[in-house]
C-alpha cells in the first residue's frame, strides 16, 4: 500500500498530499514528520537523488525536484525499492508536465494537470501506470494504448 | 459576495508572485502549522479579509482558525446557495456568460478566487459547455483551482454530470471524471477525504443546516453511480476510453456500499466476458506501434481497465469466476493488466493455493505465460510473480503434486537473476521464508536450508532453461543459490543509491533471521565450512527434481564432511559479505546505518566474537545525529534477536549496556529493563550469573566525565556530558540497582524458603570475615550482587543509596542465611555510618571531629532493621520455646500454636510491605516453624495463601497479585520448565501485565506492526511512554527537600508512620516505571497502590502495620541490637530512643484536625492538592477559605500536602 504521496515547497508548506489508509488523526504526524525529515536532510541534495528512511515497518523515499520536495510513504510490497519506482514515475511525470524541474510557481501553474497525473499513477494506494506516454494519453482521456 | 471571500492557495495559482506575497498570507501562514517558521516569501502581512473569510483556508490543519465554525459554515452556505441560484437561472447566465466570464477572469488575475466563485463558475460554464471559450475556462482556470481543495461540494455534482453528458472536450471530461471520483470517495466522518489540500467543511453537515435545498452526498451519489454505470457499460468502441475512466471513477465508491459493489462486479465481469476469451496475441512490438489491430487494441484496453478495477475490488476467494479471469489476465497483452492479474493471483494463492495452481495449469509450464512474465518490463509484475511462486511452491495443499511445486519453484529461482533489485530481493526474501510478517521459525529455518543447499539449474539466461538438464553443457554449470545471492548482495552494497543500500541491508537482516531460526530449530548439521559446490554436485547426481522444496520435517540432513578447505564455503561467502556490510556503516544516512547495524546484530552468531560489532555500535552511538526512535528500534532488535537465540543473552546484554552508557538520554528505559529481564530469564541456569553480571556492570561504570572526548569509542566510557543524559544515566543506574535487588535471588536461585541450611548454623558464624567467605563460597552470584549493592549503598548519589538499601532489604528478606545476616550487619553499618572510626581502620581518628558524616540513610534503614530484628527475635523465641517443649517433653497447646501463628502472620504482613514473598511458603520464623504452623493451619482450616488477616486481601491489593494470576505468587513459577515457557512467550503471559508500555512496544515490533504515525519531537525524552514516571520523578525531585525536611524533623522516629512515608516516596518513584520483577506480576503497581490506595473504609495499611507495633513496642532485646548499642550513632541513634516520641511530636506541631474529602478536587496550581472524595486528610490550618491539609498517603501524583478549598473537606 502506498500510504502517502506528498509534495512540499522548500519552506515545508504542503502543496499536494494524497493519503491512503492513514487514519485522519495520524496524518498530521506524518505530515510534520516528513517535513522535518526533508528539512534535516534535503539541503544540498541533487535533483532526483533518492533518500530513504523508515519508521517501524513503513518505508519512506523522498527526493527534491526543483523547488519542490516529494515524499512517498509505503508499506508491505511497497518497500524502499518499489517506492523508488513510484517516485521515479512521479518525478518524470512532473518534469513532463512542467517541462523542467519546476519552480514553485511553475508547479502551481500546472497544479491541475499534476493532480490528474497523480491520479493516473497512484490509484487507491496502488501504483497504476508507469509509462510516461501512457499517462500523457490517459490525462487527455485517450485510451491507454492507441491504435 | 466574491469580495467577501477569503484568500486561498488560489492566489498562488492565479496571480503573479509579486502580488501574491502580499495577499496570500492567510493561506500560507496557516498552512505553516507544519512549519512554524514561516519564511520570507510569504511573510506575514495582516490578513486583510480574514474576518469575513468563509473558508478554512489552510493547507494542512486550520491551526489559526479560531472563528466560530458555525459562522464560517453559514458563510459557505450562503455562497453555495447563491451559486445554486445562479445555476438555476441558466437563461440569464447564458446571456451574460460570454460577456461576463472573460472579464471576470481578467479580474481574477488580480483578485483571489473563492471556493464559492469556483463552484459558481462551474455551474455557469456547465450550462454553456458547448462553447469553446467556456471549455477553455474550465480547463485552464476553474478545474485546476478546484483541485486544490480537499473535497468537492456535492452540490457541484449536477453540473458535473451535465458536463459529462454534454461536453465534448476530452480534457474537460477527464477533469469531470476526476471530480466525480472524488465526490464518490468516502469522506469519512469529518469531511476529511483522502485528497489532502485545503480543508473543506463537511458538506453534508452544511446541507443539513440549510433544510431548504442543501445537496448532500447521499443525494448525488446514486445519480453519479447511475450515470457512470451507464457509461461503463457502453459497448461503443469509440467510447471505450471514457468507459475506462467511468469504471475507474466508480471504484472510488466506498467498498462498504454493497449495492455499488455488486454493480461494479457485474460491470467488470461483463466486460471480461466480452473481451477476455478471445485469442491473446502476444506479438512483441505490438504496443505503441502504429497499425496494430484496432479491435485487438481496444480489447486489450478494456481488459486492462477491467482488471485494474477488479484489483481494487475486495478479493472474493471462493468465486471461481474471479480466479478464472485473473488467470486469463496473466496472458493479456497489456503489461499493467498482467501485473494486476498476478497480484490478484498471489493474494488468492495465500487463501487457496491449490485452486490457483490448478487454475494456472499450463501457464506455469516451461514456455507458459509465467515464463513470459520474466521478460515483462514491469517490475511490480515480477514481484507479484515471485510472491505467487513462493506461496504455491510452499503450499501444503500441493504436497501430492511435487511436479507443480517444482515448476513454480524454478520460476522463483530464476527471478534471482532478475536485473531489478526489487525483484531479486523479493525472490531472496521468498526463498528465505520471509512472507507477510507471519512466518514461523520452521519456515524460516527451511528458508535458510534452501538458500544454502539448493541450486539454480539455469545458468545465465532463463531462456536456455530447457538445455540445463543437458549435462553435456559444461559451460552452464548449475549455480548454488547462496553464491548467486551473495554475489548479488555484494554488488548491491556497492551501489550509491540509498534505497538500494537500505534494502540490501534489510535482506541481510532477514537472512540473519532465517539463519538464527535454522540454528534454533536444530538444523545444526549445516556445516558452514563446507564447500558450497559440494551440495550442487551431490544434488546433481541425485534425481533431477531434487530441488523440490523440503519442508522442515523432511529436511534432508546431509552430513558432508568432505570439501573443507574449498574456495567457497558458506562461511567464507558470509564473511566476505559481512565485510562489505560493515563498510556500509560509513553511509551518510542514519537510516541505512541503522539497518546495517540491525543486519549485523542478526548475522552475529552466538559463538563468534562480537568485538567488531561492539566497537561499530559504540562508535555509531557517539554520533549525535541518531534519532531516539531509531535507537530504540535497534534496542527492540536486540530483543527480537534474543528471542530467536536465547544463547545470545550475554552478548546482547553487553550490547545493551553500550546503549545504556552511550545514549542514556535517548533510549527507553522501560524497553531496556524488559530486555534485561527477558535475557535474565532466558539465559538458563548456567547463564544467569553472567547475565546478572552484564546488567550490573552498569553500576561499575565510572561517573560521567563531562567534556572528555578521549574515550568516545571506548565502550566503558560513559558519555553523558549534558545534564539531560547525565540524569538519564542516573536513572538507569537506579533502575539497575532496583533490578538487582528484585532479581538477584532469582538469578542466584537462592531463596529463604528453599534454603537447606538451618538458621542455627548461620547464627553461629558471627565473625564477619567468615560470613563473607561462607556466603561467597555458597553462592557466588548472590555474593557478587551483594557486593555491588553494598558499594552502591555507600557511594552512590542519595537516590541510588536509598534504592540500594531497599534492594538489600529485599534480598535480606528473600535470602536464607548467611546472606541475611550479612545484609543485616551491613544495614546496621549504614544506619550508624557516622561512627565510622569504629568500623573502619581507614578512618583512624587523627583528632579531628568526624562530624555528622553519616550515610543519611538512618531514617530509611531503621524500619528495615526493625523488621529483621523482629524476625530474628521471633526466631530466637521460637527456638527457645521448642527447647522448652522438648525439655519438658510436652505438647504444644492450641494457645501456644495460635500465638506462634499470629506472630508468623504478623511478620508476613510486615515483610510483604518491603517486597513480595510467596506467602504460602515464606517462613519468617525459619524452617523449623513450618511443622508447627502447618499443624495449626490444618487444625483451623486456614488456607495457606490468603488468610483473612492478610492486609493485601483487606485492602484489595490482593486483586493485583492473587486474582489476576494465581500462579504468579507460587514459587513454582521458578521451575525451569515454566521459566523457559515464560521466556518463550513472554509476550502474552499475564505476568508482566500486557498494559506495560514497553511490553506492547516490543510485541508490536516483533509482530512487525508499524503504521503508527511517527513522533516528531525526538529530542524530547519525555515523549516516551513512561511519561507518568517522568512527571512523578520531577515532582518528587522538587518535593524532595520538603520530604527530607519532614524526615529531619521526625528524625529517627522509626515509627511505622515514617516508614510509610519514606517507603511511599520511594515506591512512588518507581510506581510508574514498571520495574520488571520476577516475583510479582505488577510489583510496582502493588507497591504504589499499597500506599496510595485511597482509604477504603477497611483498616488501612499503615494502621495494619502500625497497630501491632504501637501497642507493644519492640523492646530491642535482640542480641544483635544489643551488640551495637555500644557504638550508637549520636545522630542516627535517636532512632532507637522510643516510639512514643513520635506521637508527641505530631500533637505538638499545632492542632491538626482530621477531615474527609467530600468531593473530588483537581489541583489548579502547584500549591494545591488533588483530592478524591472520601479521602482522609489531616487539616493543618486554614487560610482565606483554603485548608492546608496533609494526606495520610500520597495521592496518585505523589503529593502529600497542599491547599484545598474549605468547602471540599468535612471536618470531623
Amino acid at each position: 500500500m502506498i500510504l502517502a504521496v506528498l509534495f512540499a515547497n522548500s519552506e515545508g508548506n504542503i502543496l499536494v498530499e494524497r493519503f491512503n489508509g492513514v487514519p485522519a488523526e495520524e496524518r498530521l504526524h506524518w505530515r510534520s514528520f516528513l517535513v522535518k525529515l526533508g528539512a534535516d536532510n534535503l539541503r544540498g541534495v541533487k535533483n532526483e537523488e533518492l533518500l530513504v528512511a523508515c519508521h517501524k515497518s513503513v518505508y519512506i523515499v523522498y527526493t527534491v525536484l526543483g523547488d519542490v520536495s516529494i515524499y512517498v510513504v509505503g508499506k508491505d510490497e511497497y518497500d524502499e525499492l518499489a517506492l523508488s519506482e513510484v517516485i521515479f514515475v512521479i518525478t518524470s511525470a512532473v518534469k513532463d508536465v512542467c517541462g523542467k524541474p519546476p519552480t514553485e510557481r511553475l508547479f502551481l501553474d500546472k497544479y491541475g494537470r499534476i493532480c490528474l497525473c497523480l491520479d493516473e499513477i497512484v490509484w487507491k494506494g496502488l501504483l497504476e501506470n508507469t509509462e510516461k506516454d501512457r499517462i500523457k494519453r490517459l490525462i487527455r482521456l485517450k485510451p491507454p494504448t492507441e491504435f | 459576495m466574491a469580495d467577501s471571500s477569503g484568500m486561498t492557495l488560489m492566489d498562488l495559482i492565479t496571480a503573479d508572485p509579486s502580488t501574491v506575497s502580499a495577499s496570500a498570507s492567510t493561506t500560507t501562514s496557516s498552512s505553516a502549522s507544519t512549519q512554524p517558521a514561516q519564511s520570507s516569501g510569504y511573510a506575514a502581512s495582516p490578513p486583510k479579509s480574514s474576518s469575513s473569510s468563509g473558508l478554512p483556508t489552510a493547507l494542512g490543519k486550520p491551526a489559526g482558525e479560531k472563528r466560530s465554525k458555525r459562522a464560517s459554515l453559514m458563510q459557505i452556505q450562503n455562497d453555495t446557495i447563491s451559486a445554486a441560484k445562479a445555476a438555476l437561472n441558466p437563461v440569464r447566465t447564458n446571456i451574460n456568460m460570454n460577456s461576463i466570464m472573460p472579464q471576470k477572469h481578467k479580474q481574477k488575475q488580480k483578485k483571489p478566487v473563492s471556493y464559492a466563485q469556483l463552484t459558481r463558475s462551474i455551474h455557469e460554464l456547465a450550462a454553456a459547455s458547448d462553447q469553446k471559450s467556456s471549455q477553455k475556462q474550465l480547463v485552464n482556470h476553474v478545474f485546476p483551482k478546484l483541485a486544490v481543495y480537499n473535497s468537492v461540494d456535492p452540490s457541484v455534482a449536477p453540473s458535473l454530470l451535465m458536463l459529462n453528458q454534454q461536453c465534448e472536450d476530452k480534457t474537460v471530461l477527464r477533469y469531470v471524471y476526476y471530480y466525480l471520483a472524488r465526490i464518490l470517495s468516502d469522506n469519512g466522518a469529518q469531511g476529511v477525504s483522502t485528497g489532502g489540500g485545503i480543508p473543506t467543511p463537511n458538506w453534508d453537515a452544511l446541507a443539513d443546516i440549510d433544510a431548504g435545498g442543501g445537496v448532500t452526498r447521499a443525494d448525488v451519489v446514486p445519480r453519479i453511480v447511475n450515470q457512470l454505470t451507464t457509461e461503463a457499460s457502453n459497448a461503443d468502441p469509440e467510447f471505450h476510453a471514457r468507459r475506462l475512466q467511468a469504471l475507474k471513477a466508480l471504484t472510488y465508491a466506498p467498498s462498504t456500499n454493497s449495492e455499488i459493489l455488486s454493480k461494479l462486479y457485474e460491470i467488470v465481469f461483463g466486460i471480461l466476458d466480452k473481451v477476455a476469451d478471445g485469442p491473446q496475441k502476444r506479438k512483441k512490438g505490438v504496443f505503441g506501434t502504429k497499425g496494430g489491430d484496432k479491435e485487438f487494441i481496444i480489447r486489450s484496453n478494456l481488459q486492462y481497465g477491467a482488471l485494474s478495477s477488479l484489483r481494487r475490488l475486495p478479493l472474493d476467494p471462493g468465486n471461481p469466476a474471479f480466479l478464472y479471469r485473473a488467470v486469463q489476465g496473466v496472458s493479456f497483452a497489456d503489461p499493467v493488466a498482467v501485473r494486476h492479474a498476478l497480484e490478484i493471483l498471489s493474494e488468492l494463492s495465500t487463501k487457496d493455493p491449490y485452486a490457483v495452481a490448478m487454475g494456472l495449469g499450463k501457464h506455469a509450464e516451461p514456455g507458459g505465460a509465467l515464463q513470459d512474465v520474466l521478460h515483462l518490463h514491469d517490475v511490480l509484475a515480477r514481484v507479484a510473480l515471485a510472491r505467487l511462486c513462493y506461496t504455491i511452491s510452499r503450499a501444503r495443499a500441493l504436497d501430492e503434486r511435487p511436479d507443480i511445486r517444482s515448476q513454480f519453484n524454478s520460476v522463483l529461482y530464476q527471478l534471482l537473476l532478475d536485473p531489478s533489485e526489487r525483484v531479486c530481493f523479493e525472490a531472496i526474501l521468498c526463498i528465505l521464508g520471509k512472507h507477510d510478517n507471519a512466518e514461523s521459525s520452521e519456515e524460516r529455518a527451511a528458508g535458510w536450508y534452501r538458500l544454502t543447499r539448493e541450486i539454480l539449474k539455469l545458468p545465465e539466461a532463463p531462456s536456455v532453461k530447457d538445455s540445463s538438464k543437458d549435462k553435456s553443457q559444461k559451460t552452464r554449470r548449475p549455480q548454488p543459490l547462496i553464491k548467486l545471492v551473495m554475489r548479488r548482495l555484494e554488488s548491491s552494497f556497492r551501489s550509491f543509491s540509498r534505497p538500494v543500500l537500505h534494502a540490501a541491508a534489510r535482506v541481510v537482516q532477514e537472512m540473519g533471521k532465517s539463519r538464527a531460526a535454522a540454528f534454533s530449530v536444530g538444523i545444526q548439521d549445516i556445516d558452514e565450512t563446507v564447500h558450497v559446490n559440494t551440495f550442487s554436485e551431490t544434488l546433481d547426481s541425485q534425481d533431477s527434481d531434487s530441488n523440490e522444496t523440503s519442508h522442515p520435517e523432511s529436511i534432508r540432513r546431509t552430513s558432508l564432511s568432505a570439501g573443507v578447505g574449498g574456495k567457497d564455503t558458506i562461511a567464507s561467502l558470509l564473511a566476505s559479505l559481512m565485510e562489505v556490510v560493515r563498510t556500509t556503516v560509513a553511509c551518510e544516512c542514519v537510516y541505512v546505518r541503522a539497518m546495517v547495524i540491525k543486519a549485523l546484530i542478526w548475522m552475529q552468531s552466538p559463538h563468534d566474537s562480537f568485538d567488531q560489532l561492539e566497537s561499530i555500535i559504540a562508535s555509531e552511538l557517539s554520533d549525535p545525529s541518531w534519532p531516539a526512535t531509531l535507537l530504540n528500534d535497534i534496542l527492540l532488535t536486540l530483543h527480537a534477536r534474543f528471542k530467536a537465540t536465547p544463547d545470545m543473552a550475554v552478548t546482547l546484554l553487553e550490547i545493551a549496556r553500550i546503549f545504556a552508557t552511550k545514549v542514556p538520554g535517548k533510549i527507553d528505559a522501560d524497553v531496556l529493563q524488559l530486555l534485561w529481564k527477558t535475557c535474565l530469564v532466558g539465559a538458563g541456569p548456567d547463564g544467569k550469573h553472567t547475565a546478572l553480571e552484564a546488567v550490573t556492570i552498569v553500576l561499575d561504570l565510572p561517573p560521567p566525565q563531562p567534556g572528555s572526548m578521549l574515550g568516545l569509542t571506548s565502550v566503558d566510557m560513559v558519555s553523558a556530558s549534558d545534564p539531560k543524559s547525565a540524569l538519564a544515566l542516573q536513572r538507569l543506574v537506579q533502575a539497575a540497582v532496583w533490578f538487582l535487588g528484585e532479581n538477584a535471588n532469582y538469578a542466584a536461585s537462592e531463596y529463604a524458603w528453599e534454603s537447606a541450611t538451618p538458621p542455627g548454623t548461620a547464627l553461629m558464624m558471627l565473625d564477619a570475615d567468615k560470613m563473607v567467605a561462607a556466603a561467597s563460597s555458597r553462592n557466588p552470584t548472590l555474593a557478587g550482587a551483594l557486593t555491588r549493592l553494598q558499594r552502591c549503598a555507600f557511594s552512590g548519589s542519595w537516590e541510588v543509596r536509598i534504592i540500594a538499601a531497599q534492594a538489600l532489604t529485599t534480598m535480606a528478606i528473600r535470602s536464607g542465611e548467611p546472606f541475611r545476616l550479612q545484609i543485616y550487619e551491613l544495614l546496621h553499618t549504614l544506619a550508624q555510618g557516622g561512627v565510622q572510626s569504629q568500623f573502619s581502620e581507614m578512618h583512624l581518628s587523627n583528632g579531628e571531629d568526624q562530624g555528622a558524616s553519616g550515610t543519611g540513610l538512618g531514617v530509611l534503614i531503621s524500619p528495615m532493621i526493625n523488621i529483621l530484628d523482629e524476625m530474628y527475635r521471633a526466631q530466637d523465641d521460637l527456638i527457645k520455646e521448642i527447647r522448652n517443649h522438648d525439655n519438658a517433653n510436652k505438647e504444644w497447646t492450641d494457645e501456644e500454636l495460635k500465638k506462634l501463628y499470629e506472630t508468623h502472620e504478623r511478620l508476613l504482613d510486615l515483610v510483604s510491605l518491603f517486597c513480595y514473598v510467596p506467602r504460602a511458603k515464606y517462613l519468617p520464623l525459619g524452617p523449623v516453624s513450618a511443622k508447627l504452623i502447618d499443624i495449626y493451619r490444618t487444625r483451623h482450616n486456614i488456607s495457606a495463601s490468603a488468610g483473612l488477616s492478610d492486609p493485601a486481601v483487606a485492602t484489595g491489593i490482593s486483586d493485583l497479585m492473587y486474582d489476576s494470576k494465581p500462579t504468579a505468587e507460587e514459587p513454582d513459577v521458578l521451575d525451569d520448565d515454566l521459566v523457559n515457557a515464560w521466556a518463550a512467550n513472554l509476550g502474552d503471559d499475564g505476568l508482566l501485565g500486557n498494559n506495560a508500555p514497553a511490553m506492547s512496544r516490543v510485541n508490536e515490533f516483533l509482530a512487525g506492526a508499524g503504521t503508527d504515525a511517527p513522533d516528531v519531537d525526538e529530542e524530547n525524552i519525555i515523549s516516551r511512554p513512561s511519561v507518568s514516571y517522568d512527571d512523578l520523578w520531577a515532582k518528587t525531585l522538587l518535593e524532595s527537600s520538603e520530604l527530607e525536611e519532614d524526615d529531619a524533623r521526625s528524625s529517627g522516629t522509626s515509627s511505622p508512620e515514617s516508614t510509610g512515608s519514606v517507603e511511599t516516596s520511594i515506591s512512588s518513584h518507581f510506581g510508574g516505571m514498571n520495574y520488571p520483577s520476577l516475583f510479582s506480576s505488577r510489583p510496582e503497581r502493588s507497591g504504589g497502590s499499597r500506599f496510595s490506595n485511597p482509604s477504603t473504609g477497611v483498616p488501612s495499611f499503615s494502621e495494619g502495620l502500625g497497630s501491632p507495633i504501637r501497642e507493644e513496642p519492640p523492646p530491642y532485646s535482640s542480641p544483635a541490637t544489643q551488640r551495637y548499642e555500644s557504638f550508637e550513632n549520636p545522630l542516627a541513634g535517636r532512632g532507637s530512643q522510643s516510639f512514643g516520641s513520635e506521637d508527641d511530636e505530631r500533637t505538638s506541631s499545632g492542632n491538626p484536625q482530621n477531615g474527609t474529602a467530600l468531593y473530588d478536587f483537581t489541583a489548579g496550581g502547584d500549591d494545591e492538592l488533588n483530592l478524591t472524595a472520601g479521602e482522609e486528610v489531616v487539616i493543618e490550618y486554614e487560610v482565606d477559605g483554603w485548608f492546608y491539609v496533609k494526606k495520610k498517603r500520597p495521592g496518585r501524583d505523589g503529593k502529600m500536602a497542599g491547599l484545598v478549598p474549605v468547602l471540599y473537606v468535612n471536618q470531623s
